[in-house]
């Protein structure tokens, strides 16, 4: 356990500047987004721009739409653009795969020389993916409040606390789904690349699927097997409650993930 | 309790028998020198030592510790220094030292490292230099030290002087020696024959995955044929007639080149009739004999 502990320790150190990097820019991204959006408000721009959506985008966002082309809306834009959650989702891989790393370098013979039982290597990582996925989070919904302070024209109605909350919730889910996904690849993996790459490319296929399946009917039947299925914004925003069955759901992938690299792990020959 | 034993390990990759029915027991307090060309299965050994690789058959144990069952009691005495130091290269010297010291599990004393560091020309200032800035000499060095540390109580070396400088080779040798006289164990691989036959107490010769010679360094030398020069007050005629084992390198009416295996006696009986003037006979080597079981393996 004090091993572990000291790993993660480590890990988090020299993972320090990413995070705080990543997550100060993502936190400057709803600054951004906020200050538009009060610029927007404060000019009578948001009727403009919602007779300027294409019909495919109407039928992508739904009865949403009028509820996206608002204030709020682009306020929480910042919890679903596809830069984001390819940030985040890019990040948690990166740090699900880092066993493969250590293995790939040889930095794992050394570890596990000691003595060090392979289940806390697991236990480690999943520890550093959570964390510094949360701290991202915290860091976007603290430059979203901070950002309303800031640049919100007087008047105008905020996204509320439990939106906000609900939207961090739901996509720091989805971002550990992938990270489970990418630790159970990574756990088998003598390669970072290989790992992050296998676990990039399911994520566009699913993320495709998803986006297909919004707009053309007959992928509706096999779009439940993407994960980005269970994480739908515009359902949030026009004031539904986060459904408890998305997190259920993206939760389960990532313990499944965690399971399977536990196993992996301790079955598999290391080498380099 | 052995430090190490080793019995009928097997590991295969697919078809590929890379350690096959392997038998060895390394003794308390010796220095165990573990030979073979490359591919030989020496480091996969040593890995399953480590519990980094599963066998398919076998037992291996360390102190008394099943290396696969009680791994982590296996592992809690062992200095380790792979043959490659992978180390992320942001990290300096001391972070290395610290975390690896932590991570044993057992206090590092502080004066040791100090005289670890001293004997081994690594200064402080370099320690706090970042690994990137290192040379493959320094990088070894940095990892005999977190090898020799926690003054464990079996250290497993692979390829220990593999990028170290002559006097850096000596100073370690000198090492080698103390924690031996301190009854601490080494089982080290190496490609370096000289090496081997100063410092170690055995050897054991791997090739093809099985173990093809286990000895002492003094038996094994006496396995090489020695060469012995013999040279003669008058010139001889006589075509040389020598006993089983004797094989004529040269033979000149003033000297012959002989290569004897085994004791010199009858080669002196058949030569005690000639006008012999002096014999030079050359010291038996170890690499003679090692270099014979890699021939033979390569044929």
């Amino acid at each position: 356990m004090r091993s572990a502990a000291l790993l993660l320790a480590y890990s988090l150190k020299r993972v320090r500047a990413l995070t705080i990097t990543t997550g100060l820019l993502l936190a400057a991204l709803q600054l951004v987004l906020i200050f538009v959006a009060g610029s927007i408000q404060s000019s009578g721009g948001f009727d403009q721009l919602s007779a300027l959506l294409p019909p495919f985008a109407r039928q992508l966002l739904g009865p949403s739409a009028a509820t996206f082309m608002s204030f709020s809306g682009i306020v929480c834009l910042g919890y679903f653009d596809l830069a984001v959650m390819i940030a985040l989702i890019a990040l948690a891989v990166t740090l699900a795969t880092t066993p493969a790393s250590e293995v790939e370098i040889g930095f794992m013979d050394l570890i596990l020389a000691r003595p060090l039982a392979r289940h806390w290597i697991i236990t480690r990582t999943i520890v550093l993916t959570a964390l510094v996925s949360a701290a991202l989070l915290a860091l976007m919904v603290g430059g979203t409040w901070a950002g309303l302070q800031m640049f919100a024209p007087a008047g105008v109605p905020w996204p509320s606390a439990r939106l906000v909350n609900s939207l961090a919730i739901n996509v720091g889910m989805l971002t550990l789904c992938w990270g489970g996904v990418a630790m159970a690849i990574g756990a088998a993996s003598s390669r970072r690349s290989v790992a992050g790459g296998a676990t990039g490319l399911l994520a566009l296929a699913t993320y495709l699927l998803d986006y297909v399946a919004r707009l053309w009917q007959p992928a509706e039947k096999v779009a439940w097997l993407s994960p980005f299925r269970y994480y739908n914004p515009f359902d949030l925003i026009i004031g539904n409650p986060l459904p408890i069955k998305n997190l259920v759901v993206l939760g389960a992938i990532a313990v499944a993930g965690f399971a399977a690299a536990y196993v992996l792990f301790a079955r598999r020959d290391i080498s380099h | 309790m052995a430090p190490i034993s080793i019995r009928g390990l097997t590991k295969r990759y697919g078809d590929v028998r890379a350690v096959n029915n392997l038998s060895l027991e390394v003794i308390q307090g010796e220095i165990l020198g573990f030979l073979g060309l490359n591919g030989a299965g020496k480091t996969t050994t040593i890995r399953i030592l480590l519990d980094l690789l599963r066998p398919n058959s076998g037992n291996v144990s360390i102190l008394g510790h099943d290396c696969q069952v009680d791994g982590l009691r296996a592992r809690l005495n062992i200095g380790y220094l792979p043959g490659e130091l992978g180390i992320y290269s942001d990290l300096t010297g001391r972070e290395v030292l610290d975390l690896l010291a932590k991570l044993s599990n057992k206090a590092v004393a502080k004066a040791w490292r100090t005289e670890l560091q001293e004997r081994l020309e690594f200064p402080e200032s370099d320690l706090r230099r970042p690994l990137r800035q290192y040379s493959t000499g320094m990088k070894r060095k940095l990892g005999l030290i977190q090898a020799f540390q926690s003054d464990p109580l079996l250290l497993i070396l692979d390829e220990p002087t593999e990028g170290l400088d002559p006097l850096m080779q000596e100073s370690f040798y000198k090492l080698l020696v103390d924690v031996k006289q301190r009854g601490r164990t080494v089982f080290m691989s190496s490609h370096v024959l000289s090496e081997v036959d100063r410092v170690c107490d055995r050897i054991a010769l791997i090739r093809k995955g099985e173990l093809v010679l286990l000895s002492t360094v003094e038996v094994t030398r006496k396995l090489a044929a020695r060469h012995v020069r013999v040279l003669f007050a008058e010139d001889v005629s006589i075509a040389p007639v020598l006993p089983p084992g004797s094989e004529v390198i040269e033979a000149g009416p003033r000297s012959w080149n002989l290569k004897i295996e085994g004791p010199l006696g009858p080669m002196l009986r058949t030569i005690a009739t000639l006008p012999v003037r002096d014999i030079e006979i050359a010291e038996a080597k170890l690499e003679d004999v090692i270099l014979k079981y890699y021939r033979d393996g390569i044929q």
